[in-house]
């Protein structure tokens, strides 16, 4: 069925989107061209053995006024009463672009920090977007980030000054529509020289309806860590299993600066997604942990980029991955450095934990290294629960379900362990609501 | 024969390991307040016969029956067989990476007790009894047996037993690995937990625990077969003599 949906083009104007200085509209016309040039990719190419591209491509184009889902408020509200309770520094609500809102910023914006949409930007910090934004994610990136860098409405963009720092996170909420709809979220973030940031980037929302069309959603994120800069970039996916995800994600850090990402992948029925840090500069250090649930027909295809662009920088990805009923995971991990880099340290594993045959899990590691002076390892293991551990615990009187639980979170506390310590609520928070459905 | 009532037992237990019968037809039973031993060479199926009735799923019970205080066991999944009040220490017990001592303890206390059950004991219940076991309290917050010493694993085996408080408990060499120390301490364990109304079926190689703890009945098993019963100074003569006159002497009643 799949191989008989057409290609659709993007039309030359959606005059929504006509707007932003000549340059923006000469990016998003290169943007436009690029995607519609080029081919669906095919599905033997490396990237894509996993996915169909044809369930990215979608007749939305523009992505005309798409309601909000039944449970947004729910959601919104357990997030505005974090921030009351000041465990946020602030929230964002993001509707695809169409509407932001931003609530309990005043503090952060009379310290300096800029906390805004991206066309708000455009008049405000004009030269720091022109120099930054499509600088990662842009026309020449792929089919699919083309596709957002032509289609994407209004984003959200974040600058903290050199010298200041967000510790508690500001927490974007990005609300995928109801059926039919298609969003196609931008984030843009400049963490400035000694500044630090925490960002948790949240994809809910989507269709619960489960007959077709679903929800859309495709985004882009791009980051940039200046000199000596310490970011933490938590993604969350917590989207229906009726919504089909694309993200982008690049961040760039320059000497000395710290990326620490964490993606949490729960949501979503096809979820394609991206995260890469390229280390910039000598000292430059990315941390990067992913934590995976799939369960029912949910099929995830991640892939991580560790590009060290310097000498002297260091990388660890430690990516998990737990599946049950049918579900599917393909992990793609490169490590990629360049010839010049000398005295890199770079480190890499991905481990899967299937809870029932049915499941499917691909673990393909990818290594580029150019020069011999580096230190870099990668590991990899796919397998079944242990139905021995499953039977201790039984043993003791703890019923399958549960003991499935705690052997799952047994498997992933060592990865929530390197969470540090003002985040590790949070993100147990997220990890704990999300295995209760386990 | 007993008078009272007993309060676990099995009959004409048959089990089959990998498609090979390894328990050949075992009857028992033990009244409230009764410690049995077992003893028999390597391999003639003490483990299996206990794992069998635990529930464990690489053990296929073909035929027979077991039940504890009336309640068929072998209808029940394992989890519901702790719950009805059996417990066995294993010969073996397995590594659980990620799972603490006291958050596997925690969650085994709950299911027996009830979702709703107060839980605010547990934390004192879990300090004393580690205490009496001489466990180093740093073990609350270890992974369960991850890196655990064979004697630390077979202490912690006897606190599970300890706070779990079964009706009936099955102990698989619990003696083995563990030094002299060890051994007094895990036997005093074992005789603190014992009462009037609950049973203990204990399998070991060695006298020497039954120094502490005095078994009211010895069985030898050998070739998955209980071929022989009788009082403690059966223990003695076995570790004096061997197994070989057993089985001699079974070999003879079968006319072999
Ligand atoms: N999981 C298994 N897979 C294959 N064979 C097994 C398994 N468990 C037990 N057996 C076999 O069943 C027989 C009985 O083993 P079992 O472990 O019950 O003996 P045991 O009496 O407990 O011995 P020991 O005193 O050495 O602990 C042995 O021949 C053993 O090899
Ligand atoms: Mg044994």
């Amino acid at each position: 069925m799949s191989e008989n949906k057409p290609d659709i083009h993007i039309p030359e104007v959606i005059p929504e989107l006509e707007r932003g200085p000549l340059w923006l509209r000469e990016l998003r016309r290169t943007s436009r061209e690029a995607y519609n040039s080029t081919p669906i990719p095919a599905r033997g190419l490396h990237l894509w053995r996993y996915t169909d591209p044809v369930k990215f491509v979608v007749d939305r184009s523009g992505a005309a006024d798409t309601p909000y889902g039944d449970n947004y408020d729910d959601v919104e509200k357990v997030e505005l009463n974090n921030l009351s309770e000041g465990h946020l520094s602030g929230l964002v609500s993001d509707f695809g672009g169409r509407e932001i809102r931003f609530h309990g910023f005043e503090k952060l914006l009379a310290d300096g920090i800029v906390v805004t949409t991206i066309s708000e930007a455009l008049e405000k910090y004009h030269s720091i977007v022109e120099e930054h934004l499509y600088q990662l994610v842009g026309s020449r990136s792929g089919k699919f980030e083309a596709m957002n860098g032509a289609l994407w409405n209004d984003g959200i963009f974040i600058y903290i000054p050199d010298g200041k720092s967000v510790d508690k996170p500001i927490h974007l909420l990005r609300e995928a529509g109801l059926a039919g709809s298609a969003q196609f979220p931008r984030t843009l973030v400049v963490v400035g020289r000694n500044a630090g940031l925490t960002l948790v980037d949240e994809y809910g929302g989507g269709t619960t309806e489960e007959s077709a069309p679903g929800s859309y959603s495709n985004g882009a994120v791009e980051i940039f860590g200046q000199a000596d800069s310490r970011t933490r970039y938590i993604m969350l996916q917590r989207q229906t299993q009726s919504t089909t995800s694309y993200l982008t994600h690049r961040a760039r850090i320059d000497r000395g600066a710290s990326m620490f990402t964490f993606a949490l992948s729960f949501g979503g029925d096809t979820s394609k997604q991206n995260f890469g840090v390229i280390l910039n500069g000598p000292g430059a250090e990315s941390k990067m942990y992913g934590l995976l649930f799939g369960a029912d027909y949910q099929h995830f295809d991640n892939h991580t980029l560790h590009h060290h662009a310097a000498g002297q920088t260091r990388s660890d990805i430690d990516f998990k991955v737990v599946l049950r009923d049918k579900a599917l995971s393909a992990y793609t991990g490169l490590i990629k450095i360049d010839r010049q880099a000398k005295a890199c340290e770079a480190y890499q594993e991905n481990r899967n934990l299937l809870l029932n045959k049915g499941t499917r899990a691909e673990t393909i590691p990818e290594l580029e290294i150019l020069n011999e002076d580096v230190m870099c390892s990668h590991g990899a293991t796919i397998g079944p629960i242990d139905p021995m551990m499953v039977f201790y615990l039984q043993s003791r009187g703890v019923e399958y379900q549960q003991a499935m639980r705690m052997i799952v979170s047994g498997f992933v506390s060592d990865t929530l362990q390197q969470v540090p310590g003002d985040l590790q609520e949070r993100i147990t928070g997220f990890v704990n609501q999300r295995l209760e459905h386990l | 024969m007993k008078n009272r009532k007993a309060l676990f037992g099995f009959k004409d237990l048959k089990v089959e390991v990998e498609g090979k019968e390894v328990v050949k037809g075992v009857s028992l039973e033990i009244a409230p307040g009764e410690i049995h031993a077992i003893m028999g060479p390597n391999g003639s199926g003490k483990s299996s016969l206990s794992n069998a009735l635990m529930g464990h799923p690489g053990y296929e019970i073909t035929s027979g029956e077991a039940y504890l205080s009336g309640e068929n066991l072998l209808d029940m999944e394992a989890d519901e067989r702790s719950r009805a009040g059996l417990f066995l220490a294993f010969q073996y017990p397995l590594a659980i990476p990620g799972v603490t001592v006291a958050n596997f303890l925690r969650a085994a206390l709950k299911s027996h007790r009830g979702p709703d059950a107060d839980m605010t004991d547990f934390r004192r219940l879990l300090k004393a009894e580690m205490k009496s076991l001489s466990i180093d309290e740093s073990f609350a917050t270890r992974y369960l047996n991850d890196g655990f010493s064979g004697g630390e694993k077979k202490r912690v085996e006897i606190l599970q037993m300890s706070v779990l408080n079964p009706q009936v408990a099955l102990l698989d060499e619990t003696d083995s690995g563990l030094d002299i120390d060890a051994l007094k301490t895990v036997a005093d364990g074992i005789n603190r937990y014992h009462s009037e109304n609950n049973g203990i079926l204990l399998v070991t190689h060695y006298q020497r625990l039954l120094n502490y703890v005095k078994p009211d009945y010895v069985h030898v098993m050998i070739g998955g077969r209980l071929v022989k019963s009788g009082g403690p100074e059966l223990a003695l003569k076995l570790e004096e003599s061997g197994y070989d006159w057993v089985a001699e002497e079974v070999g003879q009643k079968a006319g072999v």
